[in-house]
Order: structure tokens, then C-alpha cells, then sequence
């Protein structure tokens, strides 16, 4: 195992990262604009809709942000808290997707570990965990992967705005499940030993559990910590055998 | 809406979006990473994807689960994550078309 290779941040790595994420885009831009479609029918404008992917850059939150500006409020105050409280619910998961970040991104300088950390998505964030895993220890390749989807992100929701009509429905092209599928081929490749057992039968039950409660993102946040657990207990303290 | 509005409700969703990003990281410098911490972090995006998966299989029906064991099949078939999740995109779409 390389866990003491250096950190870097090199044009190399970014390129490895957009190559590996490229393959994603295609999901990402027709839910772009899906979200596009959704922004202008709620009165934004094309411009605010892409200011909107620019400053929040989170599918999930973002929609339900839109839900939250459809209902209206009393006051603009009222909405902004709204808006506040929505957002820090629906994107918890970020906070647990950072942490783990930190042995990685935190041999870089605030600038470039901050920066990267602005645009990691869900899908930049697993292909980067298990890039770590594999021994990668290039920081732009977390850059890179998230690189690419910010991109065809805006353009999407650009394209959803001014021209919804020409985009064909997600939902019907089975696009909705494009994130899960993804999800789900992933944990298939990072399933090595017996050991990984547990943590997905827990992870999982939590995520049923939590489906039946209607609590989505809280239960992504709990079987990721749960899964931690798991691995923390089995590890002996001087981190012997992994 | 109007752009005054519009750019104060922005700063507002910008910023808590950024705090979810940044804070799990920050928080993180004040701890110290020992194998034990290091080997949890580490298998917690296993079992963040097994969650996503779970909910997208109770949350749906016979498509998804049938799409979910075909991209499974593929993905030990062909070790490529993406032909995999577009696998079972074309078999959920092939499925909802059928009207399954």
C-alpha cells in the first residue's frame, strides 16, 4: 500500500480525474437540464437558474430548493432561512463526504483543498474514495472528477432554461436511476474481502429504514457512519491489519 | 423574481451549501488520524453507496430491483463502473418501456 506516498496536485492527476469522471456527464447534463426546466417554470430566469447550479451545485438540493421557492413565504427573510434549513438538511452528507477527505486534501494548502472541495460531487466523491483506495494520491484527480461534472452541470441547466422543450425526460430514459445504478456498480468493485460484509448489511439496513421513515438523506449520512464504526472496531488500535 | 431578491436568497443557499462542504474537512484538523480513524473513514463510501442502493430498491419495484442484480452481473462481467450503471439504465428503460 503507497500511504506514504506524498500528496500532490499535478495537470496529470486533473486529467486522470476528468477522464474518469467523463463517462458520467451524459447523466449529469440531462439532469442539468432537467433542473433548467424546473428553474424557469418556477419564474427564475435562465441566468438566476445557472447562478443557482453555480452557488449550490447539488442536484438533490437544489430541487428541493425550487419547492422551497414555489411555496413562498411570508417574508424574504422567512424564505432565506427556508432555503437555509433545506439546504443544510438535504446536503449533510457533504459534511461526511469532506471528513473523509481530510487525510487526502489535507496535505494541500487551504487554497487548493478548499477550492477542490467547492465543487466535489456525489459521484466526483465515490470515484475519488475509491481511487484513494487503489493507491492514487494525486489531489488534482479529485479536482479533475469533479471538474467535469461542474461543467456540464451549468451547461445543462443553461440548455434546461432556454430551451426545456428539446431535452428528452429523464425519467423515461431510466436516467433517474443512472446515480443508484452508478452506486451500486461501484460498491460491487470495492466489495474485496469478507470483512466489507457487515458494513454493507448495516449501511444497508439503515437506508431501508430510513426509506420507510422518508428520511433519505439523514439515513445516507447514519449507514455512512454506521459503516465507519464497523471498521473502526475491527481495526486494533495500532492499525495492524486493515 | 426580481434580481435584488433573487441575489440575497443566493448568498443565503451558497453559503450553507459551502458550509456542508467545507465543515466535515475543517472539523477533521482537530482530529487525529489514527489507523483505527483512518480505517473508518475509508469504508465509509461503501456503506454510503450501499444506502443509495438500498433506497433506490425499497423505493422502487421489480425494474429497479431487476436493473440493480443486472448491473451487479455486469459490473463482475466487465469491471467497468460506468458500462455497468449504463447497463442498468438500458434495462430499466427497456423494462419501463414494456410497461413492466
Amino acid at each position: 500500500m503507497s500511504d506514504t506516498a506524498p500528496v500532490t496536485f499535478t495537470l496529470a492527476g486533473i486529467l486522470r480525474g476528468l477522464k474518469r469522471t467523463a463517462g458520467l456527464s451524459v447523466g449529469v447534463f440531462v439532469y442539468g437540464a432537467g433542473f433548467g426546466l424546473m428553474a424557469v417554470q418556477a419564474k427564475l430566469s435562465a441566468w438566476q437558474a445557472v447562478a443557482m447550479s453555480i452557488a449550490v451545485f447539488s442536484g438533490s438540493a437544489q430541487l428541493a430548493a425550487i419547492g422551497v421557492l414555489n411555496a413562498g413565504a411570508s417574508s424574504l427573510a422567512a424564505m432565506a432561512w427556508a432555503l437555509v434549513a433545506t439546504i443544510l438538511v438535504i446536503n449533510a452528507r457533504y459534511t461526511l463526504f469532506s471528513a473523509t477527505m481530510r487525510p487526502w486534501l489535507g496535505a494541500l494548502p487551504p487554497a487548493k483543498s478548499y477550492g477542490t472541495l467547492f465543487i466535489l460531487g456525489d459521484g466526483s466523491w465515490m470515484v475519488s474514495m475509491d481511487a484513494y483506495e487503489r493507491g492514487e494520491r494525486d489531489a488534482g484527480f479529485v479536482f479533475g472528477s469533479s471538474a467535469s461534472g461542474c461543467f456540464v452541470w451549468f451547461l445543462g441547466t443553461w440548455i434546461g432554461a432556454v430551451a426545456g422543450n428539446i431535452v428528452p425526460d429523464p425519467q423515461r430514459l431510466g436516467l433517474d436511476f443512472f446515480f443508484a445504478a452508478f452506486a451500486a456498480a461501484m460498491a460491487t468493485g470495492l466489495t474485496r474481502k469478507r470483512a466489507d460484509i457487515p458494513v454493507i448489511v448495516l449501511a444497508a439496513a439503515i437506508g431501508i429504514l430510513g426509506a420507510g421513515m422518508g428520511a433519505y438523506g439523514s439515513a445516507i449520512v447514519v449507514a455512512g457512519l454506521a459503516g465507519g464504526a464497523v471498521a473502526w472496531l475491527r481495526t486494533p488500535a495500532d492499525g495492524a491489519t486493515r | 423574481m426580481n434580481n435584488g431578491d433573487f441575489l440575497i436568497l443566493l448568498a443565503a443557499m451558497a453559503v450553507s451549501s459551502y458550509f456542508c462542504r467545507s465543515f466535515g474537512f475543517f472539523a477533521m484538523r482537530f482530529v487525529q488520524i489514527t489507523p483505527r480513524l483512518e480505517a473508518a473513514l475509508r469504508a465509509t463510501p461503501l456503506a454510503v453507496m450501499s444506502a443509495i442502493v438500498a433506497i433506490s430498491v425499497v423505493r422502487g419495484g421489480p425494474p429497479e430491483w431487476i436493473a440493480s442484480a443486472a448491473v451487479v452481473a455486469i459490473m463482475h462481467m466487465t469491471k467497468s463502473d460506468i458500462i455497468a450503471a449504463l447497463g442498468g439504465v438500458a434495462v430499466i428503460a427497456l423494462l419501463r418501456t414494456a410497461g413492466a
